[in-house]
């Protein structure tokens, strides 16, 4: 009996698929726990989507109130393990996934540094590898957070302050800002800071050609835009470019 | 028994007897009252929300109480109301009568099906009912960010409950369809819980099916995603965003999809029933 009952259901849900299968498409496209290329991660989201459904978002919350005891105690190991137990449970908040990229670059390496003896016993080389190792961690982080959150201006941003305040990776935190900027709802300020970048690299020409083309496009009257800082940077590459005052931007 | 035809009305009373014993059982109000006061609780536990947007915090929370706290109720009552009228020996006075195998075991399947409907309908409405008045305190509190009136599309959270209701009348046809041949009801417990995980986890089958290298993975994987319906797909309705609502066509196919599966799974469970030793 148990072969004509799987029989009869392997036929008829060969069939009940075929009707499913664009709806089946439509929702992988739109959730992208259902396309996750590694088997193991998705399995996990499988059995955690099966176990906990709609409290998975209460479950990760009551994980990052555990996390931050054992972040106040600077217990790394259990810090760390929470932080990646929060991610898998609910992968949808970026809060958890940029908060924990944080904490994986900026607060693990004062601590390996403490538990070694501290900022003057620790030779300096050590010190830059400590910071080298936690922030790729946290680029791994950002990494399987785009996984879910392709789209993220935040994810991008953060991934660029990493690579130009941790790793001192100029051209790589250009790249990132750039890409950041040219996401929906990306705050201005992520457009100067390209530009910004641009000069710190040596790149002052591309700079001031970025400027002046982000300029007009900044709302007077909003301070998040800052329109009078950009134009104050247009004037400084103009000078360090001894641009000829009748080549110079003038703003409409 | 042939002497009889199959009557609608037989299998209807049977329903109707099944719905009230589940009722009066003290696990259906345990349930229920647990998943009450987790929908209503939630409104408390949105300071503990670091995530998600409050109102979406509330909708899963709710959502997760239809899901979870549905299964458990959807596994239990099917085996309990099932093997109790086994092991009481009441199935076999019932069946001494003119009463189909398949008037009973329809008549089992529609008072659990209408029990988990009335446990989805109550929470969809009182889901419902918490994000409008909280949605409400929001709007009075922050009416820039409502600029366009409300953001929560009610008829989107109806949808859901619908969606979840559907997944969990499959889940009970499977645990009807193991009860239909199990000598236990922890067994069938077990075992509807297993149905549940693999049916969540079988678009990985399907997945595997489609990238298998090897003739036997392909067919063993592409077995399982044709035996075990996706639940994934009830999940169509999650967002809270009219914009996100999915269009007519495809809540008709998930509802066919549902309806198919549970149409076979059901005639499946008779057929077994029919071959048991009472």
């Amino acid at each position: 009996m148990p072969a004509v009952v799987s029989a009869a259901l392997a036929l008829a849900g060969s069939g009940l698929d075929r009707v499913v299968a664009p709806v089946w498409a439509a929702l992988q496209a739109r959730e992208p726990a259902l396309r996750l290329d590694s088997p193991w991660r998705a399995a996990g989201q499988g059995v955690t989507l099966a176990l906990l459904g709609g409290f998975r978002a209460l479950v990760a919350d009551a994980a990052w109130i555990q996390m931050y005891a054992q972040w106040e105690k600077r217990d790394l190991p259990g810090t760390e393990t929470l932080l990646r137990s929060v991610s898998a449970i609910d992968p949808r908040p970026v809060y958890f996934w940029l908060n924990g990229a944080r904490i994986l670059a900026y607060d693990f390496p004062a601590w390996r540094i403490a538990e070694a003896g501290g900022y003057d016993a620790v030779p300096p080389g050590v010190q830059r590898r400590i910071n080298q190792e936690q922030a790729q961690a946290a680029l791994r982080q950002i990494a399987a957070a785009m996984a879910f959150h392709a789209q993220s201006p935040e994810l991008w941003v953060e991934r660029a302050n990493l690579e130009l305040n941790r790793l001192g990776e100029l051209e790589a935190a250009a790249a990132s800002y750039r890409r950041a900027s040219e996401l929906p709802g990306a705050p201005h300020y992520v457009a100067r800071l390209y530009g910004e970048v641009l000069r710190r690299a040596g790149r002052k020409a591309e700079a001031l050609a970025w400027l002046t083309q982000l300029h007009p496009t900044l709302p007077a009257g909003d301070p998040g835009a800052a329109a009078d800082l950009v134009l104050s940077r247009i004037r400084e590459l103009e000078r360090e470019l001894a641009v000829p005052s009748a080549s110079a931007y003038r703003p409409r | 028994m042939t002497a009889v035809p199959f009557s609608l009305r037989r299998a209807w009373l049977i329903a109707h007897n099944t719905l009230l014993e589940a009722v009066r059982q003290r696990l259906f109000n345990l349930l229920l009252f647990l998943a009450l006061a987790l929908v209503l609780g939630a409104r408390w536990l949105r300071d503990f929300s670091f995530g998600a947007p409050e109102l979406k915090f509330l909708a899963d929370c709710g959502f997760g109480s239809i899901a979870f706290f549905g299964a458990v109720l959807t596994v239990t009552a099917t085996a309990q109301l099932f093997f109790s009228e086994i092991e009481n020996r009441t199935a076999l006075t019932l069946l001494a009568k003119p009463v189909w195998r398949a008037e009973f075991v329809l008549g089992k399947y529609g008072g659990v099906v209408a029990l988990i409907g009335g446990f989805c309908a109550l929470l969809t409405g009182l889901l419902a009912a918490v994000l409008w008045w909280r949605e409400g305190e929001l709007m009075r509190e922050f009416p820039e960010s409502f600029a366009q009136g409300r953001v929560v599309s009610y008829g989107m959270v109806c949808l859901a409950g619908y969606l979840q209701w559907l997944k969990l009348a499959v889940l009970g046809a499977f645990a009807l369809l193991v009860a239909s041949y199990a000598q236990t009801q922890l067994f069938t417990v077990i075992t509807g819980f297993f149905v549940l995980v693999i049916c969540h986890l079988q678009h990985l089958a399907q997945n595997a099916y489609e990238r298998a290298g090897s003739v036997a993975g392909g067919l063993a994987s592409g077995l399982i995603a044709a035996i075990f319906p996706n639940f994934q797909v009830f999940a169509l309705a999650d967002s809270l965003a009219a914009a996100d609502a999915p269009t007519l066509g495809q809540v008709a196919r998930i509802s066919g999809y549902g309806l198919g599966y549970l149409a076979v799974v059901c005639t499946l469970a008779v057929y077994s029933f029919r071959r048991r030793e009472i």
